[in-house]
């Protein structure tokens, strides 16, 4: 009996000891992802609010993706249609930035809701190929036309006092995100990700149980379309002018891409890849180009070259090796960190 | 109008090249192969280097731009889509797009982002046809493009056609009758291959061309192209490439031109795209199968 309780005390002890290193371990964590942003300076603020408007976007492709299994290959097109839109409302209207960041959410949603319509009767690899297709349009038509976008000189989307500085620019995009991951986990831990996994392994199992299929899909394209215009918004004020050329296809493809090197359905995975993505192209270079020893064969112009070389080369090892993604190697740690509990 | 009319024809006959081999990894392999356009970009590029930079002659140009696009094709096969066979098409489909991406930028680091000017196989000034200047290399392509459709339909009734054909439909019941799925792909992949390599080729020269000019500007027509034709008929690529060819440039002519809407022939290409998939989606010669 005695030996019972001390046992059970120890394993008590024991579990707080543990809960308390978890606790530590992420703090450490969260500290050391501050760094940067506490002491990088400008340049590192500008960076980090990057990176979080590209988790942004990686989360609103891990809703379609990952969570309701619909492809998307035009994401740019939701994302600049966010821009543009908190772009006209700041600089034509003079809208508070927070009007001009519901605009462009909304007119993200609204753009992905008709995209979603479509994808009611155009499923797979037909879909990809609309949404390439719509991309493409929207970036050469709609993202053109001048009395919306101001045409190829772009759109002015000037920062408001508050947010003017960086930083302050930086923890905006940061608390964005953040609200963006709480929606994203409530979305999966209720009926509505329940249901999204099952439309998403077989539709009509699912209309069979009940679930209304068509709705969830919409769904499903209007959350991420939200996301995606917020994320556009976001990145108007970031820029401070937006160009139709920003919203190329191939940007929309490293969305993608990043989204499924990260891992669908992992949000630890998808924001560290979205953000190891957005930074690639801003750090690899100067990095390379302030080595002391030069490789002989390379130059300044190969350096901008090589960030889609390494985002493509790491995409094909994952899908070729580890299929679930960052998110599957990070696992092990995950699973330590909150014992089991959440993905 | 009429010189637009032309000028879609031609312009189509190189999405309907590009379609062919579309056409015939989706028959055999039910994949959407977004790689089909880089095969012409690696070929060009390969070419270009032995031609211009090398000083050799034509012909081992376009057998050594050739020999590679045939090389990317089987490497791709081996690397990428074999070890993928049991993922998902959707998987299939993004992997094959990081295979376009990686080829452009091998092409860049290789050979850096500049325009090139290739000869053209058969120098000669343009022929007029309903009031476009049309370039002896642009019939060629016509012609090709006529040929290699006929040809791939003719495949597809011989014995090794409906080889393919069986084991895109049951791989197991193919194999016990002795179709090696493995050489069935190799084959598949090679001769795409060969046909983006073909196009590639004969399309580099009627302009100038930059790294991803295959990827990045033909491959939605292209597969619009297929789409339209039905997606599994060869007639159909040849009739669906010059259709879209022709709408887009008509596009161009009454939006662009006369209402001055941006970017004419991507909505047309995108709208005639919506109203096949959403009015017909078996397309214009499609067959259930």
């Amino acid at each position: 009996m005695a030996t019972a309780t001390m046992t059970f005390g120890r394993i008590k002890v024991a579990r707080r000891f543990g809960l308390a290193l978890r606790v530590a371990v992420v703090l450490a964590l969260l500290v050391l992802a501050a760094l940067p942003l506490l002491l990088g300076g400008d340049v590192w603020a500008q960076r980090i609010s990057r990176a979080a408007i590209y988790a942004i976007i990686g989360l609103s492709i891990n809703t379609l993706t990952g969570h309701a299994g619909q492809i998307s290959l035009g994401h740019q097109a939701f994302v600049g249609i966010g821009a543009f839109a908190a772009a006209f409302m700041a600089s034509r209207l003079g809208a508070p930035l927070g009007f001009g960041l519901a605009a462009g959410a909304l007119a993200g949603m609204a753009t992905a809701a008709i995209v979603g319509m479509v994808a009611l009767r155009v499923t797979g690899l037909y879909l990809a190929l609309v949404t390439l297709a719509f991309g493409l349009t929207a970036e050469t038509t709609i993202f053109n036309w001048r009395e919306f976008t101001g045409g190829g000189a772009g759109a002015f989307a000037p920062r408001p006092a508050l947010v003017s500085s960086d930083h302050a620019f930086a923890l905006l995009c940061l608390g964005v995100l953040a609200l963006v991951l709480y929606a994203d986990w409530r979305l999966v831990s209720t009926k509505a990700g329940r249901a999204l996994a099952a439309v998403r392994n077989d539709e009509r199992i699912a209309s069979t149980l009940g679930i209304n299929v068509t709705g969830y899909k919409l769904a499903a394209f209007s959350l991420s379309g939200l996301a995606a215009g917020l994320a556009g918004g976001l990145f108007a004020h970031w820029n401070q002018v937006v160009q139709a050329m920003d919203f190329e296809f191939q940007v929309a493809l490293v969305w993608v891409l990043m989204t499924v090197v990260g891992g669908l359905r992992s949000r630890l995975g998808v924001i560290l890849a979205s953000a190891f993505f957005a930074l690639l192209p801003l750090t690899l270079p100067n990095f390379l180009a302030g080595l002391p020893w030069q490789p002989p064969f390379l130059n300044e112009a190969v350096y901008h070259v090589l960030p889609p070389f390494i985002v493509v080369v790491m995409l094909l090892i994952v899908l070729r090796f580890f299929p679930g993604g960052l998110g599957q190697l990070l696992r092990p740690a995950t699973r330590w960190l909150t014992k089991g509990g959440d993905r | 109008m009429g010189a637009f009319f032309a000028l879609g024809i031609f312009q189509g006959a190189v999405y309907g090249l590009l379609a062919v081999g579309i056409v015939l990894v989706y028959k055999a392999k039910r994949v959407f192969n977004f790689a089909q356009g880089e095969f012409g970009g690696v070929a060009a590029f390969a070419a270009f280097y032995l031609v211009v930079n090398l000083g050799l002659p034509y012909w081992t140009g376009i057998l050594g731009g050739l020999a590679a696009a045939v090389a990317m094709g089987l490497a791709v096969e081996r690397v990428i889509v074999r070890p993928l066979e049991s993922a998902s098409r959707t998987i299939m489909l993004v992997a094959l797009v990081g295979v376009a991406l990686f080829t452009i930028a091998i092409i860049v680091l290789l050979g850096q982002p500049v325009p090139r000017v290739m000869p053209p196989l058969v120098e000669g000034s343009g022929v007029n046809i309903l009031g476009a200047g049309i370039l002896p290399q642009q019939l060629i392509l016509l012609a090709v493009l006529a040929v290699l459709a006929a040809a791939m339909a003719w495949f597809f009734k011989t014995d090794l056609g409906l080889a393919v054909l069986a084991s895109s439909q049951d791989t197991r019941a193919a194999q016990v009758v002795g179709i090696s799925p493995v050489a069935i792909s190799r084959l598949v992949w090679g001769m795409a291959a060969l046909l983006g390599g073909i196009a590639g080729l004969l399309y580099a020269p009627v302009g100038i061309f930059t790294p991803g000019f295959m990827t990045l500007t033909m491959l939605v027509p292209a597969f619009a192209a297929a789409v339209l034709g039905g997606m599994t008929s060869l007639p159909g690529a040849f009739v669906g490439g010059i259709a879209i060819g022709v709408v887009q440039n008509l596009g161009i002519y009454l939006l662009g031109q006369q209402l001055k809407v941006p970017g004419a022939a991507e909505l047309g290409v995108f709208a005639l795209l919506m109203l096949v998939l959403l009015i017909r989606p078996q397309g214009l010669l499609g067959k259930e199968a």
